[in-house]
C-alpha cells in the first residue's frame, strides 16, 4: 500500500459530509452564531435585576411574550442571559478542548513513539495527576491564583488532556508495529515523516470524537465548578452558572436549569453529529 | 515480561510517593486554616491558634510529614478533623457504599453503553443508529444533578415507585446508580459504535468473511475484541469519576460515599480524611491501571513490551 | 406536679386524676397526661452532626440532636425566657459568682445519678481541654466547686452574666465519661429523652426513648432518627413522599409547593439570627463612616425582603433580635438613595469600586441578594465586585483584611448577646474580622457583662445607639425559620433558634 492511497484525498470535503453530519454541524453555527449576536437577538439586560418579576414562566407555559423564556430567580430575562451565556461557555470550553487536545495530542505522540524511559515518566505524571480529584486541583488553583477565566480554562484543560494522550498514545504503540510503517522506516523515513504521513492520520478518528465529547464535557465540568465557587462569578451569566443558579428551584420554576440544560444538550447534539461526520469522511479506510 | 512487571510496580510506589507528597503540601500551602472551620465565627483568635496548634498544624512541614509517614506504616492515617475519629475508619465507613454504587453503575455503563454502541455500528444510518445518538447525547448532556432531581421528583414523589434518598436497601441504588451511570454510557456507546465501524472494514474482518464464517460471529468475535483497547482505557479513566468523582450524585441523593467525604473534607481542610481517601484511591488507581496495560498485552498482542 | 410523685401512682389512676384535673383547668389539649409513647419519627436535618460530644462542637444542627440524648443545667424557651432543666433554680450571689441548685431523682441511661459530681466534671472538662470547640467561652471561669450533692458554685475570674446562657447549650455529662473519653463517645451516655443507639457518620442518627426520662409525659415516640440531608430539593422531596416528618432550613421559594403537597404543613417564626454585612475598618474606603451610610441608604432592604425573601424577614430596629435581653427600638434605616448620591459627592467618592467576599452557600439566598444590593449600590455610583469563595479562603481573606464587605450574620444561639459584642465590638475580639475599635462601647460590653439584667440593659441600649449611629455593620433583617413538617405530627413548635427539638412531639 503505497504512502499516498494511505493520505486522504482534500477534493472539496466539506460536500462529502453525511447528512447527520451536515444538520450536526449547522446546529454548531447556529448556536454559535446566536450567542455571537446576543446584543442583536435579545434587548433584555442579562444582569439587571427586577424583582416584580422573579421567576416567570415561559411564553406558552403561563408566561408573556416579553420574556420568552421567562425569568430567572432575580427577574433577568433568560433568553438574554442564556445568549450571552452562550458566548462565555462555548468560548472558554471550546478554547479548553484546543488546549487540552494539543497538550494530550503532543505528550502522546511522543510517549507512544519515543523510548520506554520517556514514555514510563509521561505517564508516571499522567497517573498522579489523575489521581487527584479536579475537584481538588482547581480548589488548589482557584485558591492561589483567584478565580479568573484564565484560570477556568486551565483547571478545565488539566482535567482534559490525559484522555487524548492515552488514546494516542494505544494507537501509537499498534500502529509502529504494522508492517507497512516498519518497511517505511527500513526505507529510511525519519520518525517525523512516518508521525505525520501514517500515525497521525489513523488517530484522527478516535481523537474527533473524543473532541466532540469533550466539548460537552467541558461545559458540564464548568458548571460543576460553578456550584462550587471555582467557575464564572455572579452576576455575569455563564451556561454553568445558570444551571447552579437553577438548582434550588428545580421543584418549583424548572425552567432555570432546564433551559441552560436544553442548550447543552443542542450544543453536544451538534458536536457529536459534526465530530462523526468528519470521522467518516477522514477515515481512508471507509 | 516479568522485568516489565517488576518495572511497573516500582514506578507505580513512585507515583504512590509522589501523590502523598504533593497532597501533603498542597493541603497545607493552600489558603485556609481548619482550625477556623471547627470554630464558630465568634472564637477569638487566641482558640484559633491554639486549636492549630493542638492539631499539629504549627509545626514545619517537613516535620508533620515525617510524623504522618511514621504513623501512616503503622496504620494510623490521623484524627479527621471533623469528625474526632479515626480518619480510616471514618473513610472505610464510606467504602461498602461507594463501591456498591461504582459496581451498579459500571454495570449499567458497560450493560447499556456496549449494547447501545454495537446495535449503533451494526445497524448503520438507520432509525436505531440515530436512536442511540440521541440517547447518548442525552446522557453526555443532561447535568448530573438535574436527573438526579428529576428522577427523584417523577419516581420518589410523584410516582412513590421508589425512596427518595438514602442508603438502606437495594432500592434506593437504583436512582443513584443510573443517574451516575448515564454519562459514562454514553460515552461508551459512542467509542463503541466508532471504535466498531473502524474496525468493521479492516482487512483482516473482511477476510474473516470470505472464509465463509457467519457474520454474527464475524462481528462479536473479532471487533469487540479488537474494540476493547480503547475501550478499556476510557473504562479505566472511569473508574476515577465513578469512585471520587460521584460528588454530586451523592450530593443528591443523600448517599454516603467517599466522593462527597472528599470534597467537604477539602472545604472543611479536614487534612487526615483528604490524605487518607487520596493515598488510598491512588493506589486503586495505580493498581487497575497496571492491570489495564497488563490486559492490553493479552487482548492485543501487537502491543509488546520489550 | 412533683417529678417524684409520678412512679408511685398507678398508671390509670394517674390518668384519671389527670383527666378530672383537665376537665377542671379547661385546658385545650390534654399534653402531660399522656405518658405513653408510640411511633417512630424521621428528621431531616440540613447541617451534618459532626461529634457526638457536647462540647466539642458549635453547630446548630447537633445542638438539636445532642438535646434529645443530654440535659443542660438551664433550658431556653422559644421567647428566650431561661427555664430550669438539671438546675432547678440559679441566682448570682456576687458578680463573678454563680450558684445553682441541682434537680434531684434524675438519672442518666445507665442507672447511675444525676448529682453535682457531673457538673464539676463536666464544667472543668470543657474549660481545661483546650482541644474541644466550646473551651474559649469556659476559659474566664476560675473554680468549680461542689456544695453538697445537689449544688454548685462556680466562679470566674470577670463578671459572667451570661453563663446561664451559654450553659443551655453544654450538656451535662456523667463523670464516669472521663476514664476513657474515647471510648464513652462511641456510645455515649446523658439525662435526656432519647438513648443513643447508633450513628452513621454523616449520614444519620438512631435514638431509642429513655423510658425514665424525669420529665413526664417525654419522649412520645418509641425512635427518633435523624437524617443528615444537605441537598434542600432532596430534603424537601424525602418529606413530600412521605419519608421523613420534619425539615429545616425550608426557603421562601419552596413554600407554596410544600403547602401545595399532600400531607405536609409549613411552619414559620421570626428567628434570633440578623443577617449583616460587615466592613473592613480598618481600610480605605469603607474605613469612612461617610461612605458606609451612603451604602446603607442605597439599599432598599425593604424590597430584599418582600421580593427576594418573598416576606420571609423582618425589618432590623436593634442589633440585637427582639426577646433579647437588650433588644431595644431604635429608628429604622431608610431607603433613600438621592441622599446616597448626595454625601457621596460631598464627601468625593466619584469612582468608587468595592469587594464584597461571600463564603459559598453559607447562608440561604446570600448570592441572589449580593446580585441585587450590587444593582442598588451601582445605581448610585458604587461599583461592586461580588467574590463568592469556598468557605475558608473567604475566612483567611477576611483575617487578612483583604475586603471591603462581607456576607455574614449571627444567630443568637445561647440567646444572649454578651458573645456577639464581645466578639464584634471589641479590639481584641475584632482584630482579625472587622478591625472595630471603640473605646468607649469597649468599656460598655465590660459592664454589661454583671449578672444584674437592670443594669445590662441600659449597658446594651447605651452601646446600641452608638453603633446605629456609626454603622459598623449594615443589618439587613432578622431572618425567619421556616419547617416543612408532616401534618401526622403534634406539638411541633417552630423554634426560634432553629433547633429542631422533638421531645415534646408525638405521631399520629
Amino acid at each position: 500500500m503505497s504512502a499516498a492511497a494511505a493520505w486522504p484525498e482534500r477534493r472539496a470535503p466539506l460536500l462529502r459530509l453525511s447528512p447527520p453530519a451536515l444538520v450536526g454541524g449547522a446546529l454548531l453555527a447556529l448556536v454559535v452564531l446566536a450567542s455571537v449576536l446576543a446584543p442583536l437577538l435579545s434587548a433584555s439586560d442579562p444582569l439587571k435585576p427586577s424583582f416584580s418579576r422573579r421567576l416567570a414562566p415561559p411564553w406558552g407555559l403561563g408566561g408573556t411574550a416579553a420574556h420568552v423564556l421567562g425569568t430567572d430567580n432575580l427577574g433577568r430575562d433568560i433568553l438574554a442571559r442564556l445568549l450571552h451565556g452562550g458566548r462565555l461557555s462555548l468560548a472558554l470550553a471550546a478554547t479548553s478542548v484546543l488546549l487540552a487536545a494539543g497538550a494530550g495530542i503532543l505528550v502522546g505522540v511522543v510517549a507512544g513513539s519515543a523510548g520506554e524511559r520517556l514514555d514510563a515518566l509521561l505517564m508516571r505524571v499522567a497517573d498522579v495527576q489523575l489521581a487527584f480529584p479536579v475537584i481538588m486541583l482547581a480548589i488548589a488553583i482557584v485558591a492561589v491564583v483567584g478565580t479568573s477565566p484564565a484560570a477556568l480554562v486551565g483547571v478545565l484543560a488539566l482535567s482534559g488532556w490525559v484522555l487524548y494522550a492515552r488514546t494516542v498514545r494505544a494507537s501509537v504503540l499498534t500502529i509502529r508495529r504494522l508492517e507497512y510503517v516498519e518497511a517505511a522506516y527500513t526505507l529510511g523515513a525519519t520518525d517525523l515523516r512516518i508521525i505525520a504521513r501514517h500515525i497521525l492520520p489513523n488517530t484522527i478518528a478516535p481523537i474527533l470524537v473524543i473532541g466532540s465529547s469533550q466539548f460537552a464535557t467541558m461545559v458540564l465540568l464548568e458548571s460543576g465548578l460553578s456550584f462550587l465557587g471555582m467557575g464564572i462569578q455572579a452576576p455575569r451569566p455563564s451556561w454553568g452558572l445558570m444551571l447552579a443558579e437553577g438548582r434550588d428551584y428545580l421543584s418549583n420554576a424548572w425552567w432555570l436549569a432546564t433551559i441552560p440544560g436544553v442548550a447543552i444538550s443542542l450544543v453536544v447534539l451538534g458536536a457529536n453529529l459534526l465530530g462523526d461526520g468528519l470521522r467518516d469522511l477522514l477515515d481512508p479506510r471507509g | 515480561m516479568r522485568t516489565y512487571v517488576v518495572r511497573r510496580l516500582w514506578q507505580s510506589a513512585l507515583t504512590l510517593v509522589g501523590v502523598s507528597v504533593l497532597v501533603f503540601v498542597i493541603l497545607r500551602v493552600v489558603p485556609g486554616d481548619p482550625a477556623k472551620m471547627l470554630l464558630p465565627e465568634g472564637a477569638p483568635q487566641s482558640a484559633i491558634e491554639e486549636l492549630n496548634r493542638q492539631l499539629g498544624l504549627q509545626e514545619p512541614l517537613y516535620v508533620q510529614y515525617g510524623l504522618f509517614v511514621q504513623s501512616v506504616f503503622r496504620g494510623d492515617f490521623g484524627q479527621s478533623f471533623q469528625y474526632r475519629a479515626p480518619a480510616l475508619q471514618v473513610v472505610t465507613e464510606r467504602l461498602m457504599a461507594t463501591v456498591q454504587l461504582a459496581l451498579a453503575a459500571m454495570l449499567i455503563t458497560v450493560g447499556v453503553g456496549v449494547s447501545l454502541g454495537i446495535v449503533a455500528a451494526v445497524r448503520r444510518g438507520t432509525g436505531y443508529d440515530y436512536a442511540s445518538t440521541v440517547l447518548a447525547v442525552l446522557g453526555q448532556s443532561l447535568p448530573n444533578f438535574w436527573l438526579g432531581i428529576m428522577l427523584i421528583l417523577l419516581f420518589g414523589v410523584a410516582l412513590r415507585w421508589l425512596p427518595t434518598s438514602g442508603f438502606e436497601s437495594w432500592r434506593h441504588l437504583i436512582l443513584p446508580a443510573v443517574t451516575l451511570a448515564a454519562f459514562p454510557m454514553a460515552l461508551v456507546a459512542r467509542l463503541t459504535r466508532s471504535s466498531m465501524l473502524e474496525i468493521l472494514g479492516r482487512d483482516f474482518i473482511r477476510t474473516g468473511r470470505a472464509k465463509g464464517l457467519a457474520e454474527r460471529a464475524v462481528i462479536l468475535r473479532h471487533a469487540l475484541r479488537n474494540a476493547a483497547v480503547p475501550l478499556l482505557t476510557v473504562l479505566g479513566l472511569q473508574i476515577g469519576t465513578l469512585l471520587g468523582g460521584a460528588v454530586i450524585t451523592e450530593s443528591v441523593f443523600a448517599w454516603p460515599g467517599m466522593g462527597k467525604l472528599v470534597v467537604d473534607a477539602i472545604f472543611f481542610r479536614d487534612f487526615p480524611v483528604v490524605q487518607t481517601v487520596l493515598i488510598l484511591s491512588a493506589t486503586l488507581f495505580v493498581v487497575i491501571n497496571l492491570l489495564v496495560d497488563l490486559l492490553y498485552t493479552v487482548i492485543d498482542p501487537r502491543i509488546r513490551y520489550s | 406536679m412533683p417529678e417524684h410523685a409520678l412512679p408511685s401512682v398507678g398508671r390509670r389512676r394517674f390518668l384519671t386524676l389527670s383527666a378530672a384535673g383537665l376537665a377542671v383547668a379547661g385546658l385545650p389539649r390534654p399534653s402531660h397526661a399522656q405518658a405513653r409513647r408510640s411511633g417512630e419519627l424521621v428528621a431531616g436535618l440540613s447541617e451534618r452532626m459532626l461529634t457526638l460530644d457536647p462540647a466539642n462542637h458549635y453547630s446548630i444542627s447537633s445542638t438539636s440532636v445532642h438535646r434529645h440524648m443530654f440535659d443542660p443545667l438551664v433550658d431556653v424557651t422559644n421567647d428566650s425566657k431561661f427555664v430550669p432543666a438539671l438546675a432547678e433554680s440559679w441566682r448570682p450571689v456576687n458578680n463573678t459568682t454563680w450558684r445553682f441548685t441541682l434537680r434531684k431523682g434524675v438519672t442518666f441511661h445507665d442507672g447511675t445519678p444525676f448529682n453535682a459530681d457531673s457538673v464539676v466534671f463536666t464544667l472543668r472538662r470543657v474549660k481545661e481541654n483546650t482541644k474541644l470547640i466550646k473551651s474559649f467561652v469556659y476559659q474566664d471561669l476560675d473554680s468549680v466547686e461542689k456544695d453538697g450533692d445537689h449544688a454548685v458554685v462556680v466562679t470566674s475570674k470577670r463578671p459572667f452574666g451570661s453563663l446561664p446562657a451559654h450553659l443551655t447549650m453544654l450538656g451535662m455529662l456523667p463523670p464516669s465519661a472521663g476514664k476513657n473519653e474515647e471510648a464513652f463517645f462511641q456510645k455515649p451516655i446523658g439525662t435526656g429523652p432519647f438513648r443513643f443507639v447508633s450513628w452513621t457518620h454523616g449520614d444519620n442518627i438512631v435514638l431509642s426513648a429513655n423510658p425514665r426520662y424525669w420529665k413526664p409525659g417525654q419522649p412520645r415516640v418509641e425512635k427518633l432518627t435523624f437524617r443528615f440531608i444537605p441537598e434542600l430539593s432532596t430534603r424537601a422531596a424525602a418529606l413530600r413522599a412521605g419519608e421523613i416528618h420534619v425539615i429545616d432550613r425550608v426557603t421562601p421559594d419552596l413554600v407554596e409547593t410544600l403547602k401545595g403537597s399532600r400531607g405536609v404543613k409549613v411552619f414559620d417564626v421570626p428567628a434570633v439570627e440578623a443577617q449583616r454585612w460587615i466592613f473592613q475598618l480598618g481600610k480605605e474606603p469603607v474605613k469612612d463612616q461617610r461612605l458606609r451610610q451612603a451604602i446603607s441608604l442605597a439599599v432598599d432592604r425593604n424590597v430584599i425582603i418582600k421580593e427576594l425573601l418573598l416576606g420571609y424577614g423582618r425589618p432590623v430596629d436593634s442589633p440585637v433580635p427582639p426577646g433579647l435581653i437588650g433588644h431595644t427600638s431604635l429608628p429604622p434605616k431608610v431607603y433613600d438613595p438621592e441622599k446616597a448620591k448626595q454625601i457621596l459627592k460631598q464627601a468625593g467618592y466619584t469612582n468608587v469600586s468595592i469587594d464584597f467576599v461571600l463564603m459559598k452557600d453559607f447562608y440561604p439566598k446570600q448570592l441572589e441578594i449580593t446580585q441585587a444590593v450590587a444593582a442598588m449600590l451601582g445605581e448610585v455610583g458604587i461599583k461592586v465586585n461580588i467574590k463568592n469563595l469556598e468557605i475558608a479562603t473567604a475566612r483567611e481573606q477576611r483575617s487578612a483584611g483583604t475586603y471591603d464587605m462581607f456576607y455574614s450574620g449571627w444567630a443568637h444561639m445561647p440567646h444572649d448577646p454578651d458573645w456577639y459584642f464581645g466578639q464584634w465590638f471589641t479590639k481584641a475580639g475584632s482584630e482579625k474580622l472587622t478591625r472595630y475599635n471603640n473605646p468607649r462601647v469597649e468599656q460598655l460590653i465590660a459592664e454589661g457583662r454583671v449578672p444584674d439584667p437592670k443594669v445590662r440593659q441600659a449597658k446594651y441600649e447605651e452601646l446600641e445607639r452608638i453603633l446605629w449611629d456609626e454603622e459598623p455593620e449594615i443589618w439587613l433583617c432578622y431572618t425567619v425559620a421556616i419547617y416543612g413538617v408532616s401534618d401526622r405530627l403534634r406539638n411541633f413548635e417552630a423554634r426560634r433558634d432553629y433547633y429542631v427539638l422533638l421531645g415534646d412531639v408525638s405521631i399520629a
